[in-house]
């Protein structure tokens, strides 16, 4: 192939003509790409939002990651990684220092044992960074009835699991165990499953049954809580220990995503609207766990 | 059976006291083998029974999402067809089944469940997947997902995305969507919006339809009507016309994106293939199934966000966090 170029090369440079005609070429290439989209300032992306977070149920990756990789390349070579699995998103940061992690409050306790990572920010709704969870339903009157029923939630088997754990104690772990998981797109999914009869019980957040009784009065009155859950942190962003300028930067573009409008709808998805830095005690109240 | 006892139990404890270890335990091991023998069936069948797929055909990309998330769900399925690329007669399917005499037939797709029902009545069948599944044929073992998002869940979304809309138009063909339409007015009603209705008979009528109905109203409700959106002309008129009157036009299906519906509201296919494996696992357990034929209760949500702003309508931005994808 070399030798090939090295011919044709040789016969072209034989005349001046066919030299400057050359050059001309040459001249306009460069141009081109110098000029082109390939060789904008926007260098390929060095940081990653690294995102996990089983309490959001995402089916479309591809749109998700196209509309935070469109917004954050406007602040600098930052990209979103959006992962589907708990395994694959830790084993992935482990090869990686380069960026930040969206999470859960409950991944992050877990997280925090294995990998070297502080607690940065939280996300916020309408102003609070707590969010509680309800579990409710329309025909059962107490938990021993539950056993072997249908719950409907956004969070996979384990999360639902875990979450209703904490809620109901380990004394009512053989009725959890019991329990058959309906997945769900959304929350107001679920209750709009034990509406139609397809689950007897749905576990949300507070805010969403909150939303139900606005948008659609008539099934909110047939549902009631069965259990609440305590109080805990909306999504966290954490980054490294030993975090550089650069990812200083990157928490500082992500801070402030919940005051332009372009950020905030893109946090809207995840169903913040900003966020905020951790207090001491939250932080505390997030190790403890 | 109480002789078959009295003697196992004699030998229990003539073993015990002989101190024959090896021989207890088969008579132990015999001892329950006997129980359990007498049991009803039913409850030995508990997860055990056979569970069928025949699927429509698998290159359709939402068949076969239900059919992979069906599968990873239940796990052991004795058999899957695949009726795109096996050309089965109504004969050979009937032959199938009765040689693998399942416990239920899960079908994807309307071909499926049409051909399954002429040949395996008396067969525990679910359908998912099919348009209209109310003009199916329903036997008293056929139970189903529903392809269709109900009226009270579009109306509940459509004045969540979009509170300031009051008035929704619903273009309609009497012999397909009559009693849709007054379901859909009577859930309206409940929610404080008003529908607004106009039949047609043929397709010619549709253009004259909407020049009459959408001066009247705040949004264009498409439903699925094989007069209304006869082809895909029909389906370009109705789109133009709202666009010139600048009426958003709220659809059933992502096949509208590209003709410009600002929000579409569509079955998410893989809770319906959950969903199925649920009703399969509850047949198979005996358990009460209140709902045979059930809503789809997953939401897949698109909003075009370019045409909100275009026609200047009031977004509820809370909203946001339902949205599966937005088209800017």
């Amino acid at each position: 192939m070399i030798n090939l170029m090295r011919i044709i090369l040789s016969i072209h440079l034989s005349t001046k003509k066919n030299i400057s005609r050359l050059l001309i070429v040459i001249c306009i290439l460069v141009s081109f790409l110098s000029g082109s989209d390939l060789n904008k300032s926007v260098a390929s992306p060095k940081y990653t939002i690294y995102f996990y977070n089983q309490e959001i149920n995402i089916n479309n990756f591809v749109f998700f990651k196209t509309e935070f990789d469109k917004y954050l390349s406007d602040y600098g070579p930052y990209r979103f990684q959006p992962f589907s699995d708990k395994a694959t998103f830790e084993e992935f940061i482990t090869k990686k220092n380069d960026g930040v992690y969206l999470l859960s409050s409950w991944h992050y306790d877990d997280l925090a044992e294995k990998f070297p990572i502080e607690s940065v920010l939280v996300g916020t709704s309408k102003g609070k960074s707590t969010q509680k969870r309800v579990l409710t339903t329309n025909n059962i009157t107490n938990i021993e009835s539950l056993k072997g029923k249908k719950v409907a939630s956004v969070g996979n088997e384990g999360f639902t699991k875990s979450v209703l754990i904490g809620m109901l104690g380990e004394g009512k772990k053989d009725i959890i165990d019991s329990l058959k998981i309906l997945n769900v797109p959304k929350d107001i999914d679920a209750l709009i499953a034990v509406g139609f009869g397809v689950a007897n019980s749905a576990l949300t957040t507070e805010s969403s049954l909150k939303k139900l009784a606005a948008i659609n009065p008539q099934l909110y009155k047939t549902l009631k809580p069965l259990a609440t859950g305590k109080q805990t942190l909306l999504p966290i962003v954490a980054a490294p220990k030993q975090a550089d300028d650069d990812i200083g930067m990157l928490l500082t573009v992500i801070e402030k995503m919940g005051q332009v409008p372009g950020g905030k709808d893109k946090l809207k998805m995840l169903g913040i609207d900003g966020w905020t830095k951790l207090s001491k005690t939250e932080m505390i109240s997030l190790e403890k766990r | 059976m109480n002789k078959v006892y009295k003697n196992t139990e004699m030998s229990l404890r003539e073993c015990i006291s002989n101190n024959r270890r090896v021989y207890c335990s088969v008579m132990t091991g015999v001892f329950i083998l006997v129980i359990l023998s007498l049991l009803p069936r039913p409850l030995l069948a508990m997860k055990n029974g056979k569970i069928v797929v025949f699927n429509s055909d698998t290159s359709v990309e939402r068949y076969s999402i239900a059919h992979t998330v069906f599968k990873s769900k239940i796990g052991n399925l004795v058999e899957e067809i695949d009726l795109g690329n096996e050309k089965l007669s109504k004969k050979k399917i009937k032959k199938k089944i009765r040689k693998i005499d399942p416990d239920v037939i899960y079908c994807i797709g309307s071909k499926a469940y049409q051909l399954v029902h002429k040949v395996a009545k008396n067969k525990n069948v679910i359908f998912s997947s099919t348009m209209k599944w109310q003009l199916l044929p329903i036997g008293k073992n056929t139970y189903g997902v529903s392809n269709e998002i109900p009226q009270s869940t579009n109306l509940m979304m459509y004045r969540y995305f979009f509170p300031d809309i009051k008035k929704i138009g619903v273009l309609y063909s009497k012999s397909y969507n009559k009693k849709w339409l007054k379901i859909a007015k009577a859930d309206a009603d409940k929610i404080g919006v008003e529908i607004i209705g106009k039949a047609i008979r043929k397709p010619e009528e549709v253009v004259s339809a909407l020049k009459e109905l959408l001066p009247k109203v705040d949004a264009l409700w498409l439903t699925i009507d094989p007069i209304v959106l006869h082809n895909k002309e029909s389906v370009k008129n109705v789109f133009m016309q709202s666009e010139a009157a600048r009426k958003p036009v709220f659809a059933y299906s992502n096949v509208f994106a590209s003709y410009g519906a600002v929000l579409i509201l569509s079955a998410d296919i893989s809770t319906i293939g959950k969903q199925a494996a649920v009703l399969a696992l509850d047949i198979l357990e005996n358990q009460e199934i209140t709902e045979k034929i059930q809503n789809p209760v997953g939401s897949s949500i698109t909003l075009n966000m370019k045409k909100v702003k275009e026609y200047g309508i009031t977004l509820n931005e809370d909203a946001l966090d339902s949205v599966n994808e937005i088209i800017r």
